[in-house]
């Protein structure tokens, strides 16, 4: 593999944008030097409290931005919470192998939460022609759903407890999987937590042999 | 950090390049005896001796340590696959700089007209199992180049590197008994 560079930066808050009531983005200027692929991610220190966050914003962009569920209770998205412009954070340099690879097959992206973040790198990359399985609990937790569906060439959202009769797949994105997802062999790129990934491998592994599969996990 | 997912829990596992292939398929053997060869010389560097030229010959491992990691992410993308653009694959550098460090232990160390037992300090035990396990995926990565599933691009020199690197282990074994102040012990037949 390529080595990954050790260095590390740092990067003052320039932005903060509250998408829901529990999820933000933050922005910061872009240390120079620092580059990385869509689909990789940082790991951000704050008082020496570590979390790592796959960038969204265009490569060439002159701002870096990750998208952050807020644990009222945790160590660090507290602090990213309330962090003000100019707040210095450290950046480690970008790492990470989830990175779109054109592969002739049709791409499924599988997302719940902020597991939707790389995809957003990849469309901000010019990704399309995807079939993208969004999950969350009611639309309005549905990040980025008009730029994630105007960019995919499918779009299902797949909500577990959803607010009103829209359309949409009344379920988790993996009974999707299950049920209603054509059987060919697809590359399957799976972010979110991880019991929609490791059910989503057994679903793969069962309904979709001979497909790839690249998986990016939060626990 | 938690590090089990479960989504190897039925037998299959994923490649770098994201094909899901059984737990016991050709390849996995030969990544599978990497890793283990990887761990063997991290035991090696737990039990070196305590003199100045350890210190030296630690970050020859270390640095093998690594290049290990670029071997066994060779092992598991296959051929054709976009992934092979994250690859470091061996070169022939790297089996030469290997050839540097063992003629430069072997300058130290009297000349091997017989053969000896494995053994002796316990860094020289560590690195003659390091060897034969070298040797054990050396032969799994052949078997592997017979069913062409592996990039071209890098199979050569990662093969030179392999083989070369049980030699470095053999030679290593012995200049630790060296730095040790022990004696190879001499098979009597």
């Amino acid at each position: 593999m390529r080595k990954m560079s050790r260095e590390s930066f740092q990067a003052g808050v320039v932005g903060q944008r509250w998408l829901t009531g529990h999820v933000f983005e933050i922005s910061f200027e872009r240390p120079r030097g620092f580059s990385f692929i869509p689909g990789q991610k940082v790991s951000l220190t704050i008082d020496d409290i570590t979390r790592q966050y796959t960038l969204i914003n265009q490569p060439d962009a002159s701002k870096l931005t990750i998208c952050v569920g807020h644990v009222p209770d945790g160590r660090l998205t507290p602090l990213l919470a309330r962090a003000r412009p100019g707040e210095i954070v450290i950046l480690s340099a970008a790492a990470g192998f989830f990175i779109y690879q054109s592969l002739g097959r049709k791409a499924v992206f599988v997302a719940t939460g902020t597991g939707i973040a790389p995809f957003l790198a990849f469309i901000r990359n010019g990704v399309r022609d995807f079939c993208c399985l969004q999950g969350a609990i009611n639309e309005r937790e549905l990040l980025y759903r008009d730029e994630v569906e105007q960019a995919a060439g499918e779009y299902i959202p797949c909500l577990s407890a959803p607010e009103s009769n829209g359309p949409f797949w009344n379920g988790r994105v993996t009974s999707y999987l299950e049920q209603r997802l054509a059987k060919e062999r697809y590359d399957f790129y799976l972010c979110g937590n991880v019991d929609m990934i490791r059910d989503a491998i057994r679903i793969i592994d069962q309904h979709f042999p001979g497909s790839r599969v690249f998986m990016e996990t939060f626990f | 950090m938690k590090i089990y997912t479960g989504t190897g829990d039925r037998g299959k596992t994923s490649l770098f390049s994201g094909e899901r292939i059984e737990k016991n398929d050709a390849r996995i053997e030969a990544y599978g005896a990497v890793d283990e060869l990887n761990a063997l010389v991290g035991a090696v560097v737990a039990s070196l001796p305590s003199v100045p030229e350890g210190g030296v010959v630690s970050m020859q491992l270390t640095r093998i340590q690594s290049d290990l990691f670029r071997v066994g992410a060779w092992l598991a993308t296959s051929a054709g696959s976009p992934s092979m653009a994250y690859l470091q694959p061996m070169d022939q550098e790297d089996s030469r700089w290997l050839e540097e460090q063992v003629d430069q232990m072997q300058s130290q160390l009297p000349e091997l007209t017989v053969f000896i037992l494995p053994g002796g300090h316990s860094s020289a035990a560590w690195a003659h199992v390091a060897r034969t396990v070298c040797r054990r995926a050396e032969r799994r990565i052949v078997s592997l180049l017979d069913q062409n599933t592996l990039p071209d691009d890098g199979a050569d020199s990662l093969l030179t590197y392999v083989n070369r690197l049980s030699d470095y282990l053999f030679v290593l074994a012995r200049y630790c008994n060296y730095l040790a102040g022990m004696v190879d012990q001499v098979w009597q037949s």
